[in-house]
């Protein structure tokens, strides 16, 4: 573990990236706290409340985990079963690595096609044609960016997306293709850092995907 | 017939050591494309919902966070010395004042890892210095860690309360009398043990420790009645009452206790004082202690959350091919009573645990067990309680076992090791599984008491 976060780190830019992951992460959940906490407080010393405050907790709880997920590929710290990993000889355990790696590209992929055509009508684009491939995209798609969020209000330096999106007329809430964002984003980070690691993999310089315990445990007797 | 092809696919990839959330969502998907219209739309789709839509699991994170800031702002080491005050002097009394010590921090905490890091990191070097073995140490903490999740709060009950639309309060009120009862047997055990074995015994520090250390420990212990009472009193939801302690954790371990933030003391107790540094009130939100205690949080409600999104594809995928229904009717058929029924309940879960994380296979077990429960007449905390149990054993037990893992990191012994070690105090939760599961008032009797008798069995 500590062997591959050294790695990571290693290039300047790479540690900047990995800070800014960090701290966006700290950041999701501490304004999630932060807004559930305030409502509370308003609601008995004020009694008053945010009315968007649950709506915005829950698309920064979304945030979070799809933001996240990718992340949490780079560092290795998913669960799975590692028993045959322990018993078997280093090449087929590489194999093995290898192939547990190729299910979960295509995993992503599949994944990344379906948060592109779910995103898409929102924001007023093309889905994809294709059951488990895109095969080209639909002209069809019926436009949905006018969908706006319940409760969210509309932010002003946004209102740039008015004219392009949704014929110049006025959001009165923010759109729902804001918050939708990040499943495309997330899923293509996702895909990204699950590419990073099958290389890592089939050169050598990690072992598997998921957090491996029987090896780390003898690591850190080695050392 | 192609819903047992999914389940072997699953556990095909699971063995094959797919991560757990991908061998579930992966699996799901490739059933779905296959077998059924659903778009991959529709599946990204309730996969954000996952998170967005589901209320009662947005209080994950926050009992996640809360039960970070209580390890690294210090309200485990107190809850420590005051167990020790008030259990050390028995025999086996450090071991016996580990598991007193897991049980006050399950009830600040709602997760079993945590609880066995907040511990047993103490703990367990504290056992070793006075001679205990690190097997027996290692055992005893892994084993009362789980407690974790069946004394109030818990995650996995409110995973079972999502799952299942009962009310998390009661799920939280059910856990509290098997709690203590697992509890009080795991430290009579290692009482009968340190007597034939003449354990170590610490010496009784005088009824002054107890109460010293019980003011110092106050501050962290006034969250159980924080999340209790809130939630009982009405004042907030389990949601709210999870951030709410979250808030109060970060505020304590800030600028009550100060072992991190701006005003942090050093090891001999000096440190720059709040009126001489007030500005610390705003910046220990952004000190790097904070935002390194929001990140693990963070870190680790990612990797929980991801298992129980695909966790959910899959139960849309059981619950449109009316699966429960099927296994009802099957069940049902052949003549299952309740006793047989909690029988395969069990078995289904103890083997499921082996190779799952247990909020995932709640969500996955649950949805399908439950119309038959409650055709039996089954209480569905009762219920609950049970299938926190077995997650409990499934923690403690390989090739998936979270205790275990992070028991061997912190005890630097092999996972084997740990495993071993654990063992014999296994035995008594199989035994105490056996008696929750045969005698329903211990679960039901509080929440039945306090908040009526259940609606749904009637």
């Amino acid at each position: 573990m500590g062997n591959v976060k050294s790695k990571l780190q290693e290039t300047r830019l790479g540690g900047i990236v990995d800070r800014a992951e960090q701290v966006a992460i700290a950041i999701l959940l501490g304004l999630m706290t932060l807004v559930t906490f305030t409502n509370v407080v308003l609601r008995y010393v004020f009694n008053s409340s945010i009315i968007w405050g649950l709506e915005v907790t829950l698309v920064l709880f979304a945030w979070l985990v799809l933001f996240g997920i990718s992340y949490c590929v780079k560092v290795t710290a998913h669960l799975g079963v590692d028993i045959l990993f322990g018993v078997l000889s280093k090449s087929k355990r590489k194999a093995l690595a290898l192939f547990s790696a190729a299910i979960c590209l295509a995993y992503a992929f599949l994944l990344l096609k379906g948060a592109w055509d779910y995103w898409a009508p929102f924001a007023g684009l093309y889905e994809t044609t294709g059951r488990w491939f895109p095969t080209g995209i639909d002209p069809a798609t019926r436009d949905q960016a006018w969908y706006e969020t319940d409760q969210i209000p509309m932010l002003d330096f946004l209102r740039f997306f008015e004219p392009l999106l949704n014929e110049g007329e006025e959001y009165e809430k923010l759109p729902r293709f804001i918050p939708y964002v990040i499943l495309p984003i997330g899923v293509t980070l996702l895909l990204f850092r699950l590419i990073q690691a099958t290389w890592r993999i089939a050169t050598g310089r990690s072992g598997a995907l998921i957090v491996s315990h029987e090896l780390e445990s003898a690591d850190g007797k080695d050392r | 017939m192609e819903v047992a092809l999914l389940f072997t696919m699953i556990i095909g990839l699971l063995v094959l050591g797919v991560p757990i959330a991908v061998s579930l969502g992966f699996s799901s998907m490739i059933f779905l494309l296959v077998f059924s219209e659903t778009s991959l739309a529709s599946i990204a789709q309730s996969f954000y919902q996952a998170m967005a839509a589901h209320y009662t699991l947005l209080a994950i994170p926050f009992f996640i966070l809360a039960s970070t800031f209580m390890s690294t702002g210090g309200v485990a080491r107190r809850i420590i010395r005051f167990s020790i005050a008030v259990v050390g002097h028995f025999p086996g009394g450090l071991a016996i004042a580990g598991v007193f010590a897991c049980m006050l921090f399950a009830a600040l905490s709602g997760s079993s890892p945590a609880t066995v890091v907040a511990i047993g990191t103490i703990v367990i070097a504290g056992m070793r210095q006075v001679g205990y073995t690190t097997d027996f140490a290692a055992g005893v903490i892994c084993n009362a860690g789980t407690l974790g999740i069946l004394i109030p709060p818990s995650i996995v009950m409110v995973v079972y309360a999502s799952a299942t639309e009962v009310s998390v309060g009661r799920m939280f009120l059910g856990g509290i009398i098997p709690g203590l009862l697992a509890g009080f047997m795991l430290m009579a055990a290692i009482y009968v043990i340190a007597v034939v074995r003449d354990l170590p015994k610490g010496e009784w520090l005088g009824w002054k420790e107890v109460i010293d250390s019980a003011a110092e420990a106050a501050w962290g212990l006034f969250l159980i009645i924080l999340i209790l009472g809130g939630i009982y009193g009405g004042l907030f939801t389990p949601t709210e009452a999870a951030a709410v302690a979250a808030v109060y954790a970060f505020l304590i371990a800030n600028f009550i206790y100060r072992d991190i933030g701006p005003i942090a003391r050093s090891a001999d107790g000096s440190g720059p004082s709040l009126i001489s540094r007030p500005h610390a009130l705003v910046t220990a939100i952004c000190h790097p202690d904070t935002v390194k205690t929001l990140f693990d949080a963070g870190k680790l409600t990612v990797t929980l959350m991801f298992i129980i999104a695909n966790a959910l594809i899959l139960k849309h995928v059981l619950t449109d091919e009316q699966i429960p229904q099927q296994i009802a009717a099957a069940m049902l058929n052949a003549g299952f009573g309740p006793i047989l029924f909690l029988v395969a309940v069990n078995v289904i879960l103890l083997i499921g645990g082996q190779f799952m994380e247990p909020s995932g296979l709640i969500v996955i077990v649950a949805p399908l067990v439950f119309p038959i429960a409650i055709e039996l007449g089954i209480d569905p905390i009762h219920l609950g309680i049970i299938m926190v149990v077995n997650m409990e054993i499934g923690m403690i037990t390989p090739p998936v076992g979270l205790n275990l893992f992070v028991t061997s990191g912190i005890a630097d012994m092999p996972v084997m090791g740990v495993v071993r070690a654990a063992l014999p105090f296994l035995a008594i939760l199989f035994v105490f599984l056996i008696l929750v599961t045969y005698v329903p008032w211990i679960s039901t009797f509080l929440p039945t008491y306090f908040m009526g008798p259940e609606i749904i069995t009637n």
